[in-house]
């Protein structure tokens, strides 16, 4: 029997990476029972290995506690700015929302951003501190902080401790108390929105699901509307934690459906499901957008070999990360490979790392660019490869992306903070202070200033005080120029790179030094040039080898001075060439990896 | 039958020097007597497998050979001789330090039928001396010529090495001057090479120590080729040097692909496209021929692909070079047009710079 519909409370927890959201989803299946003590462990809902050991959640999931009489939904949130669309279809799937901030970390830049989010969606906030029983804790100070924030009382700030368990029961109390039931006609035509998709080697897509209006039975013929997909369900059930079939899911219900699907991108989160035919409602539900790649970077195998590799790897990948995608890519400096876009770095971060692990792959990947729209007469074309760029300022004008990021720092740190954007092209919006000792500021940055360094940046500056969360916030012209590294006049397509014009001559000459370090020498000079277009902006030469012979080569030296050739030989057959130039692979590898190493981290 | 050469290999020196990483021991001299015994022992061994085989060279290398007794020297030369087929006009060659040998000793060894004399001088520079961990000094190095001139030689070779920590482009120059002075009749200059199992090659590898810059030593190679070239020493090998017609019989068997017999601990063998190699540990060789088998440790051979290999590399090494004919065109034209080989009617010879970039040579023909 589904629950009666005022029996519901469909909620989530906001909150920022290491506040505690996993270790108070753990109490709540204890204290409700719904995993048995000897079944607990920790980070339960976080299925992945990946997800467990990073500690993070990158799949949003459902589980269903029953908690007196009452069927609580709690809706597990991505923790990401990558995942800010996962995140917003969520809260979409809810009625309210736990406000979890840490007592001795205080309000952080990713709790304000997805705490506006769920206002914004209409969601009802039940703020509460975690961590209380931490010596470093400041419930008092953190209250009034929150409080000020939502406009309300000091004294509505619950205060728990996720690890001891201390005040979990009342926060449940105030969930059931606070969160309005869903409302929805059980009659009405089927709207359920898919809030998260899953693939399962066996039983295919499996999708997580808000019934908003009508009932989704378990068997049915369903229809996907963005994709206009029909498929045959076979099984709706609740995640009670582990997977329960149920008849139907009614009207503000939550849970699962296997819906018959071979492949992801045929069901995507945001999207609505209804019954195929004349019983189908009319309308999606609002607010559904494709997934939209914002980083891109070429990925290679390291060994030639594992081409076919990597493909069916991506392939297979795809099948469980609709926002995944991806187009062959060649390079002469890396082979066969691919373009692959992403939502953020943390997903190429996620992606690159499955890839290895999972397919045993050995990747080098480019560093990561965003996309560039370059306008010329009535043309507009989108790069998302450096390489595809017109040289040479052949164009009228290009735009990139930008985003609106919101930066939380402690004051001390206020004038290292607008140094930062400032140095990376940002432009203040407004500013705000949370505290007489907290700030919160508001810039512009282009993308592309973020995906490089930006966040290890602010960390360092900050001694890791201060916390970013930003959203896209569309394109914006800039004077952007496409710089190429040439080997002896021919350029490397994997060392090209769009970059601010102000910052095109630092980039060429840190290129060339350290291809210069790692480019051996060969039988004639060879320049290692920065350009743009036809202008060269930085030089430097590897000079021409003129000693490479064994001084002695008497009767013991003969069979080890030939097994050195051998050696070498095998050396020169895994060369690449640029042009006239050969360069071991292990060179571009090390050049990418030393700018991996300056920039992209979280 | 092919003319073939005779090593023997004598592990005993006075000092090991930090750069060296041939199979020598300081402070094994107790071990003398016996090692004498097994020479002569493995050579009986060896003998039935090079019957009818003429031996036109015969050399004693080490270690320092000097350091064994004239009379050992003599009754190992009578061995070889009574047991293989050594030619009566061979050349026979032994190594010697300066500081190891005076007018007496020398008479003593050429008596015995050493009759050319291959001596360690390396530099005339006191401080790279000191920095290879030589022992002697610049003015044992003349004496030690003077006392072999004064013995009757009239076949000596100066060992000189070149790139060392310190040296100069000036001091090399004089080192070079001075080893013309003395008028030897052959001359062999290396550049110095970082061999990592040796106390050198472990400070380079720990940063203690710079590695030789190969610029400097391609600059030093052009002088030696320069000064030596304008004093009537023709350039024969690589890092080789003679007066017309004292070229070293023996070590150009290495390299025209002769057969050669090693006798001695470590000391290496060839023939037909087999390559074999004696046990290391003086130790170990004493006890396995004592025992009345040959002391190999270890043989390779050498497929048709291998044999060619040696065969380009080699060649060119000896400055004969290669016909033009074993390759296509394309895997020569460009180093002839960049000046590292000429093709003199046929045959690709190395040029000074191109001897410079053998393995890149090569490589680059035989690819």
């Amino acid at each position: 029997m589904p629950t009666d519909i005022s029996h519901i409370r469909n909620f989530c927890i906001v909150a920022h990476i290491d506040h505690g959201k996993s270790t108070l989803a753990d109490r709540m299946l204890e204290l409700t029972h719904t995993v048995e003590g000897r079944n607990m462990r920790a980070q339960y809902l976080d299925r992945m290995d990946l997800e467990r050991e990073r500690g993070i959640t990158i799949k949003a999931q459902a589980v269903r506690l029953l908690h007196d009489g009452y069927e609580l939904n709690l809706i597990d949130t991505p923790g990401h700015v990558d995942f800010t669309y996962e995140v917003s279809r969520s809260l979409a799937a809810c009625e309210g929302a736990i406000l979890l901030v840490d007592a001795a970390q205080g309000l952080e830049a990713q709790t304000l951003a997805n705490y506006h989010l769920a206002r914004d969606a209409g969601l009802v906030i039940v703020p509460a501190l975690n961590k209380i029983d931490l010596p470093a804790a400041e419930p008092d100070q953190r209250a009034d902080e929150l409080a000020k924030l939502l406009g309300v009382d000091p004294d509505e700030i619950l205060r728990v401790s996720a690890k001891s368990g201390e005040g979990v029961q009342a926060l449940l109390r105030a969930v059931v108390d606070k969160v309005p039931a869903p409302t929805g006609d059980a009659e009405a035509p089927l709207q359920a929105l898919i809030f998260d998709s899953a693939f399962d080697t066996y039983r295919g897509v499996i999708t997580y699901v808000r019934v908003k209006e009508g009932r989704l039975p378990s068997r049915a013929t369903i229809k996907m509307f963005a994709t206009n997909v029909t498929s045959e369900a076979e099984e709706a059930g609740v995640m009670a934690p582990e997977a329960t079939p149920v008849d139907a899911l009614g009207p503000g219900e939550v849970g699962y459906l296997v819906t018959g699907l071979k492949d992801v991108h045929q069901a995507k989160v945001g999207d609505t499901i209804t019954l195929a035919g004349k019983h189908g409602a009319p309308q999606p539900l609002p607010g559904y957008r494709e997934p939209k790649p914002m980083v891109w970077s070429g990925l290679f195998p390291a060994d030639g070999s594992d081409y076919s590799e990597l493909r069916e790897a991506l392939d297979k990948l795809k099948l469980s990360d609709s926002a995944l995608v991806y187009e062959p890519e060649t390079s002469q400096a890396l082979g066969f490979g691919f373009r692959v876009g992403f939502l953020g770095l943390l997903h190429m971060d996620i992606v690159r790392e499955r890839l290895e692990r999972e397919f045993d792959l050995e990747l080098i990947s480019t560093a990561p660019n965003v996309e560039f729209h370059v306008f010329k007469g009535a043309d507009e074309i989108v790069v998302h490869n450096p390489a595809e760029m017109p040289p040479g300022g052949d164009y009228d004008r290009v735009e990139e992306p930008v985003v609106y990021a919101t930066v939380i720092t402690p004051s001390d740190y206020l004038g290292a903070v607008f140094e930062l954007c400032q140095s990376r092209r940002g432009e203040q919006v407004d500013m705000e202070y949370l505290t007489p000792e907290r700030i919160e500021v508001h810039y512009v940055l282009p993308l592309a200033e973020i995906v490089f360094d930006f966040f290890d940046q602010l960390k360092s500056r900050t001694r890791g005080y201060a916390s970013l969360d930003y959203e896209p916030w569309g394109y914006q012209e800039a004077k952007l120029v496409r710089v190429d590294v040439l080997l002896h006049g021919e350029p490397v397509d994997a060392f090209s790179s769009v970059i601010h014009r102000d910052k095109a001559y630092e980039y060429g000459k840190r290129m060339t030094e350290r291809l210069k370090e790692l480019i051996p020498r060969q039988l004639f000079d060879v320049a290692v040039q920065a350009a743009i277009g036809s202008k060269v902006i930085a030089r430097e030469t590897v000079k021409a080898k003129r000693k490479d012979v064994l001084a002695k080569c008497y009767g013991g030296d003969i069979t080890r001075k030939r097994k050195l050739l051998e050696t070498q030989k095998k050396g020169k057959e895994r060369m690449r060439r640029v042009g006239k130039v050969d360069v071991p692979q292990d060179a571009f590898i090390q050049a990418l990896r030393v700018d991996e190493k300056a920039g992209a981290k979280r | 039958m092919t003319d073939a050469g005779v090593y023997v290999h004598v592990p005993f020196c006075l000092t090991r020097c930090g750069y060296c990483d041939f199979n020598a021991y300081e402070g094994l001299d107790a071990l003398k007597p016996t090692y004498q015994q097994a020479l002569l022992r493995e050579i009986e061994l060896a003998a039935p497998g090079w019957a009818g085989t003429p031996f036109v060279s015969v050399f004693l290398g080490g270690g320092t050979p000097t350091t064994t007794a004239p009379a050992d020297l003599r009754a190992l030369l009578v061995h070889l001789r009574d047991r293989l087929d050594v030619a009566d006009d061979a050349e026979i060659t032994i190594e010697a330090n300066p500081d190891t040998v005076d007018v007496d000793s020398l008479r003593a060894i050429r008596d015995a039928g050493f009759d050319r004399l291959s001596m360690g001088a390396q530099s005339f520079d006191t401080a790279v001396l000191a920095s290879l961990e030589r022992i002697h000094q610049p003015a044992s190095v003349r004496a030690a010529i003077a006392a072999a001139r004064g013995a009757g030689y009239d076949n000596v070779n100066l060992d000189l090495i070149y790139g060392t920590e310190g040296e100069s482009i000036e001091s090399w120059e004089r080192t070079v001057h001075e080893a013309i002075g003395l008028a030897p009749e052959h001359i062999s200059a290396y550049a110095l090479t970082i061999e990592p199992a040796t106390p050198l090659g472990r400070q380079v590898a720990a940063g203690t120590r710079a590695a030789p810059d190969p610029d400097v030593q391609a600059d030093m190679f052009q002088i030696a080729c320069d000064l030596l070239g304008d004093a009537g020493y023709r350039h024969y090998e690589i890092s080789n040097w003679a007066k017309p017609g004292y070229e070293c019989k023996h070590n150009l068997g290495y390299w025209e692909r002769r057969p050669y017999l090693g006798v001695g601990a470590g000391a290496h063998s060839y023939r037909d496209d087999v390559r074999w190699w004696n046990v290391r540990p003086p130790e170990a060789y004493i006890e396995t021929v004592g025992r009345g088998e040959l002391p190999i440790g270890g043989s390779e051979s050498l497929d048709p692909s291998d044999a060619y290999l040696e065969e380009v590399f080699l060649k060119l090494r000896i400055l004969e070079g290669v016909p033009a004919s074993w390759f296509e065109p394309d895997r020569y034209e460009r180093f002839v047009a960049n000046g590292l080989l000429e093709d003199e009617f046929g045959q690709l010879v190395p040029t000074e710079r191109g001897m410079l970039l053998l393995n890149e040579l090569v490589l680059g023909l035989t690819a």
